[in-house]
């Protein structure tokens, strides 16, 4: 069973192409807003390089955020387009579960965040169960402060992952809990893979066109006049959520 | 040969297909009209959600209605520039995954020469050189399609978008949006020569064009009835603002026509469906001997038919983009 993963939720991109338990190819890009430009490329590259044919793959895995809004989006259109094209079923996973996934042998209590940009974060809790890791309850959205409570309601040996860690370094590190590193900073799309793939197994997936990203935000409903400007130049931000 | 052609750079969100770059297979637009109405103009973030809730539904509907498979298709055109940055990124990621599973070529669209360019559609070939006018709710610009096919940009607005000047008015005086339809119905009753409204920069020897003076001025004489407690005639103000409005692009236009010798005019947008620009540019180019070419209006607004005429275009001239294919919000209107 052969699935293609793409996850463009945060500041980093990656796709794979993971055959049951082999990883044939994966690529990824540390340069944030730059996923609408690496994305399509790097699919092609995976293809390429694990000289596979479209035709062989079973499914699509994509990350569905929460995070940056634009690009999580790039993922989610090229995965709904790429698997309606080729009758492919879907699996969309949340990026938090991913990055929970990635510490899954620990047997601390997980934290996992992602960076939310405009001075939050988004974030959820984890225990380890046979098998993998349980989510506690929704993700949040957030100040940093905020979640240095809620950690330590949790107790002193919680393990905080994601680019939180990063980002909120000296508020989360008073919390007294463990923060990993930038090895696990990042949702990563071999993980998001491996997550799926029992999803494939078992069928447990959607059309393509019944993925929608995870927004944890409103829209920012300030009209559109300054970024119309924008059609006479000048330089786009980014939101997230 | 067929192409699909993908809309997002806006509020519509479409999809067209044109078979052998001059007959229109499909045309679908799921419009975003309705969302944005609250807010009295477009909100960039609800857009690019809304686009990428409704592409895909789209892409189905229009691939109906022209009878066609995606397997069919043999390239992808997308528009990739000018736009809102977060409404592209949705087209192009959607346009490439098509292209990636079929394994056909991706074309990047300019949103501004497509809008000139969906008259081929409709009127055959086209035969530059002539003039245009691009005019809706994010540009008005003055360009010249040269013999070889090629563009150039001869002015522009330099602050507000015809559209968006409409949108602003409609707003102020209470009518709902989109404004330029709103404008365009209620000036129908009204007496265009009823009010005295600024046309900036008509004799600056440019081709650009100033709309926010005129806009100031309509607000300014509207607070100033308010305060002596006149009752302004609503319809005799947009009547007014519309004409100044009309006044000042077909001048422009006209005179870049006459500057450079063109007796072919092309009015291009969404701003093209005003009756009254339609109507003077009509009488005027008749008067002069030029000839008028307008797209039916729903040619005009955004569509995905215009994109994938441009991109048919481009198909036939070996231009193909890459899957690395960046989205340029100010992309410009040039070659
Ligand atoms: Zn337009």
């Amino acid at each position: 069973m052969l699935v293609l993963s793409l996850e463009t939720s945060t500041a980093r991109t990656s796709v794979a192409l993971v055959d049951q338990d082999r990883v044939l190819a994966s690529a990824s890009l540390g340069r944030p807003r730059e996923h609408g430009r690496f994305l399509a490329p790097a699919i092609r590259f995976c293809l390429e390089q694990a000289a596979v044919d479209v035709d062989r793959i079973h499914g699509v895995a994509v990350g569905l955020g929460p995070g940056l809004f634009t690009g999580l989006r790039v993922g989610i259109a090229t995965a709904q387009t790429f698997a309606a094209a080729r009758h492919l079923p879907t699996v969309g996973l949340c990026g938090l579960d991913v990055l929970a996934f990635r510490v899954r042998y620990t047997r601390r209590p997980i934290c996992t965040t992602i960076d939310a940009r405009r001075g939050e974060l988004f974030w959820a809790f984890y225990r380890s169960s046979p098998g993998g890791v349980q989510r506690e309850a929704e993700p949040t959205v957030g100040r940093a402060e905020e979640l240095a409570a809620e950690i330590e309601a949790h107790g002193d040996d919680v393990l905080i992952v994601g680019d939180g860690t990063l980002s909120y370094r000296d508020v989360l590190a008073e919390t007294g809990a463990q923060l990993a590193g930038r090895e696990a900073a990042w949702p990563d799309a071999v993980d998001l893979a491996e997550l799926a793939l029992p999803r494939f197994v078992r069928e447990e997936t959607v059309r393509p066109e019944r993925l929608r990203p995870i927004y944890l935000r409103q829209a920012d409903v300030r009209i559109g006049w300054e970024q119309r400007g924008r059609l006479r130049g000048g330089v786009p931000n980014e939101a997230a959520g | 040969m067929l192409v699909l052609g993908i809309e997002t750079s806006c509020d519509e969100t479409a999809v067209g297909v044109v078979e052998d770059r001059l007959t229109l297979r499909a045309n679908v637009i799921a419009s975003q009209t309705e969302l944005h109405a609250p807010f009295g103009g477009v909100v960039p973030e609800v857009a690019a959600r809304a686009h990428l809730d409704q592409l895909l539904p789209t892409i189905d509907t229009a691939l109906v209605q022209g009878g066609v498979h995606l397997s069919d298709i043999d390239a992808i055109a997308v528009t990739h520039g000018p736009g809102l940055v977060g409404a592209l990124l949705v087209g192009v990621s959607a346009a490439k995954g098509l292209a990636l599973a079929h394994d056909v070529p991706l074309l990047g669209v300019n949103h501004l020469r497509a809008h000139v360019e969906v008259a081929q559609l409709e009127f055959g070939d086209l035969d530059p050189p002539l003039v245009a006018l691009v005019v809706s709710g994010g540009h008005t610009s003055i360009v010249v399609m040269d013999a070889d096919g090629t563009f150039r940009q001869l002015g522009s607005t330099i602050d507000d978008a015809a559209g968006e000047a409409f949108d602003k008015i409609a707003r102020f005086i209470g009518l709902p949006f989109p404004g330029g339809p709103e404008i365009d119905k209620l000036a129908r009753d009204g007496d265009p020569t009823a009010f005295d409204f600024p046309r900036a920069m008509l004799h600056d020897g440019t081709y650009d064009l100033s709309l926010s003076g005129l806009k100031t001025a309509v607000i300014r004489d509207l607070r100033r009835m308010e305060a002596e407690g006149v009752e302004p005639d609503l319809a005799d103000v947009a009547a007014s603002f519309q004409e100044a409005i009309v006044d000042v692009q077909l001048i422009k236009t006209l005179r870049a026509a006459a500057d450079e010798g063109l007796d072919q005019v092309v009015l291009a947008g969404g701003v093209a469906a005003n009756s009254r620009l339609r109507a003077r540019f009509t009488a005027e180019c008749e008067s002069n001997g030029q000839r008028l070419i307008v797209p039916s209006i729903p040619l005009c607004t955004d569509n995905g038919a215009m994109v994938a005429a441009s991109g048919a275009n481009l198909l036939a001239a070996g231009v193909t983009a890459d899957v690395d294919l960046d989205v340029d919000p100010s992309l410009a209107l040039t070659g």
